[in-house]
């Protein structure tokens, strides 16, 4: 009885041992992949829309699928994420951190030009690609950083598509209002000789500061003007302001089109059936492909939120192009410059390139057509029909 | 004292000084973070806490000099960019204090709170007009390195001017402004003109520290360097060390960056309730501040020594 007990036991023993072994032998050390993001904070909305959710789906979805094929060896992804605090001098360190003492593999970007604007010459010089989905502005771009690059399109092109779309539809007057910041500024100096260059005339400009709470005394003034089209180049809260209170006023120009925010599942949240018709700045749809339809399906099935209709998408993409990059030539990080800035790449959003920083990718308008928001501009990226003159509001 | 204080401050000083050759660059940073927070915590009480004056107004001075950094830093060199965002700070400071000086208590708090929101606005205004934008992208930097050891120099000049004005006739005239002020302009104290200078000198700290920590981030916009945060936390920060003392701020600055950093890193999501919980224990509980441990100590000690 005891000889029984004791082979089974050395049995069980060399059982046990060797499933450790094989374990052993198929775990390849993690790909540490760090990160700040906002979690609290003015940025902490938008990067919690937009960016982070992306990160945590993509490594859960690459570790489900047993890992990242380095070399012949599978490697699971691990990510070192911290808060930011949304506060720029706390980023810079964050990444010092990451870079420096944690020594990670690769990183991913901050949200928001700013934070971007931090880290972007300081992953350049440690030797760190950064692929960002969130950072808007020339001046970034014609710093030249090798290792940066941008997943959106720059102003000069969102503004010559939206210049397109209004003169395609007749209109011949605009009023516009921006916001005093770079994203609004960057924007407005695009626009007015987009506008320009198409006989379309600007009869009202006016900026207003971050954080306004009124816009009804500046959208009465427009709507005295009977302006064809109005373009608010708005952030989030600008954008849902300047809807309620254009329909307070009822201002219901034929085009009305609003920027950051307008492909947010939040704007439908808030304006409901007067959602419909409103246009903004948005670049895909779960009709623009197949991928496109599974991204959105995997991101509401995990975290029962839509992603946004605009850079969501494009930092799905900028991970499609890491995960190819680290398959194709390895962690060399050298190499997985190289390998981003020369290649055409496919993902969600379309094949893309880059030239210098800049993502090649054409200039699109969205509008909330039938309770979804869709591409409507250009034709041949359009998932549905331009609706103009926008319905009245309900 | 004042001897044996500038003695002190010179040996952690040399110890500072050394960190950016033995610590990795995270580290670094971490120190840098104190360092501007000693030096805004230490200036800000050597005005604010000797004549109970409290200022909201820090982040108006740190944009400022941010700002002067980013017009010179590319046509200037270092030191004259870093003197440039002390000066106008301090200028700035002079001519509102000369305009809001004469209120107090909550008035005052409440006005200085409404000047960095105005300076806000008007560097955004004037930006926009002028120059047709409102960020500004800072490609020439000096090295982070060179960052740190004048960041640590703007500490320590705060420091010892501290130490030197608490041992002066003028750092005498702002405590007696601050015990009662109608007494001390009876005895002849030139009560304007010292809370004047008082509030000019302290600001010209927090310009230097905004005109070398903007360089950092490489894009400057109003809302970043503006950030009434960093004017908050300065405050709290003097006011859990103890506004009256010298060591209280300086060693709080020290606590509360390293703590606040600690618990950000392992506790993301309890981070912010857990500081406030501190904070709160702190004021109900250290009326005098951190300064309040040793010194209720020493008088303790004192009459049991006399014995």
């Amino acid at each position: 009885m005891m000889r029984v007990l004791a082979i089974a036991l050395v049995a069980a023993l060399v059982l046990v041992g060797a499933s450790l072994d094989t374990s052993a032998q198929s775990d390849a050390p993690p790909i540490k992949i760090g990160y700040a993001i906002s979690r609290t904070g003015p940025f902490a909305p938008g990067a919690q829309a937009t960016q982070e959710p992306s990160y945590i789906l993509w490594a859960e979805q690459v570790n489900a699928a047993g890992g990242l094929n380095v070399k012949g060896q599978k490697r699971k992804i691990e990510l070192v994420s911290y808060d930011d605090r949304s506060e720029v001098e706390t980023i810079v360190r964050t990444f010092e951190k990451l870079m420096v003492t944690d020594k990670v593999d690769l990183i991913l970007p901050p949200w928001g030009s700013t934070a971007n604007f931090a880290v972007a010459p300081l992953a350049d010089k440690h030797g760190y690609p950064v692929l960002a989905p969130t950072a808007l502005s020339m001046k970034l771009v014609d710093m030249k950083l090798p290792n940066f690059f941008s997943m959106l399109p720059q102003p000069y092109v969102l503004m010559a598509a939206a210049a397109d779309m209004l003169a395609a539809n007749g209109v011949k007057t605009v009023a516009v209002i921006y916001m005093d910041d770079v994203f609004g500024l960057e924007n407005i100096a695009a626009f007015e000789p987009a506008v320009k260059a198409k006989g379309i005339e600007i009869v009202d400009k006016k900026s207003y500061p971050l954080g306004i709470k009124d816009l009804s005394p500046v959208l009465r003034a427009i709507k005295d003007k009977n302006p064809d089209a109005f373009v608010g180049l708005t952030y989030p809260p600008d954008t849902i302001l300047a809807s309620k209170q254009s329909k307070e006023i009822g201002f219901n120009p034929k085009v009305f089109f609003t920027a950051v925010g307008t492909a947010f599942p939040l704007y439908k949240q808030v304006m409901g059936a007067d959602s419909d018709g409103v246009s903004g700045i948005g670049s895909w749809s779960v009709k623009t492909s197949p991928a496109a339809k599974a991204y959105f399906d995997a991101h509401v099935k995990r975290f029962q939120k839509e992603p946004d209709r605009w850079a969501s998408a494009h930092c799905w993409a900028g991970l499609q192009i890491l995960q190819a990059a680290i398959e194709k030539v390895g962690m060399d990080r050298k190499a997985i410059r190289e390998y981003i800035a020369s290649n055409e790449h496919a993902t969600i959003i379309g094949p893309v390139r880059f030239k210098g920083s800049e993502i090649q990718f054409p200039g699109t308008v969205g509008q909330w057509v039938g309770g979804d928001f869709e591409v409507v501009w250009p034709a041949n990226r359009a998932t549905a029909k331009l609706v103009v003159p926008k319905p009245a509001w309900k | 004292m004042a001897r044996r204080g500038l003695a002190a401050v010179a040996g952690g000083a040399a110890v500072a000084a050394a960190l950016p050759w033995l610590l990795d660059d995270f580290l670094v940073s971490l120190a840098l973070s104190c360092l501007m927070y000693v030096a805004l915590a230490t200036s800000w009480a050597m005005f604010s806490g000797a004549t109970r004056y409290v200022s909201l107004g820090t982040s108006a001075f740190f944009g400022l000099g941010a700002y002067v950094s980013a017009w010179t830093v590319a046509a200037a060199p270092w030191p004259v960019v870093i003197a440039g965002g002390a000066l106008i700070a301090a200028a700035f400071a002079g001519l509102a204090g000369l305009a809001i000086l004469h209120l107090r208590g909550t008035y005052f708090a409440v006005l200085t709170f409404g000047m960095s929101e105005l300076t806000r606005h008007a560097v955004t205004y004037g930006e926009k007009q002028y120059a047709g934008t409102v960020g500004r992208v800072l490609t020439v930097a000096p090295s982070s390195r060179t960052v740190y050891l004048t960041v640590l120099a703007i500490a320590v000049a705060a420091v010892g001017v501290a130490v030197v004005v608490r041992g002066s006739r003028f750092g005498l005239a702002l405590i007696g402004i601050g015990a009662d002020e109608q007494r001390a302009q009876t005895l002849g104290v030139p009560t304007r003109r010292v809370k004047v200078a008082g509030f000019a000198l302290s600001a010209a700290f927090a310009g230097a520290a905004g005109a070398a920590m903007a360089v950092r981030w490489t894009y400057i916009d109003p809302t970043a360097v503006f950030n009434p945060f960093i004017g908050l936390q300065t405050v709290l920060i003097a006011i859990v060390g103890g506004p009256l003392s010298l060591t209280g701020p300086l060693l709080a600055a020290l606590v509360f960056s390293l703590l606040a950093e600690f618990l950000r890193l392992q506790f993301p999501y309890a981070y912010l309730i857990a500081l406030g919980i501190l904070l709160i224990v702190a004021v109900l509980y250290l009326p005098q501040g951190l300064a309040g441990l040793w010194q209720t100590r020493a008088r303790a000690e004192r009459p049991t020594a006399a014995r």
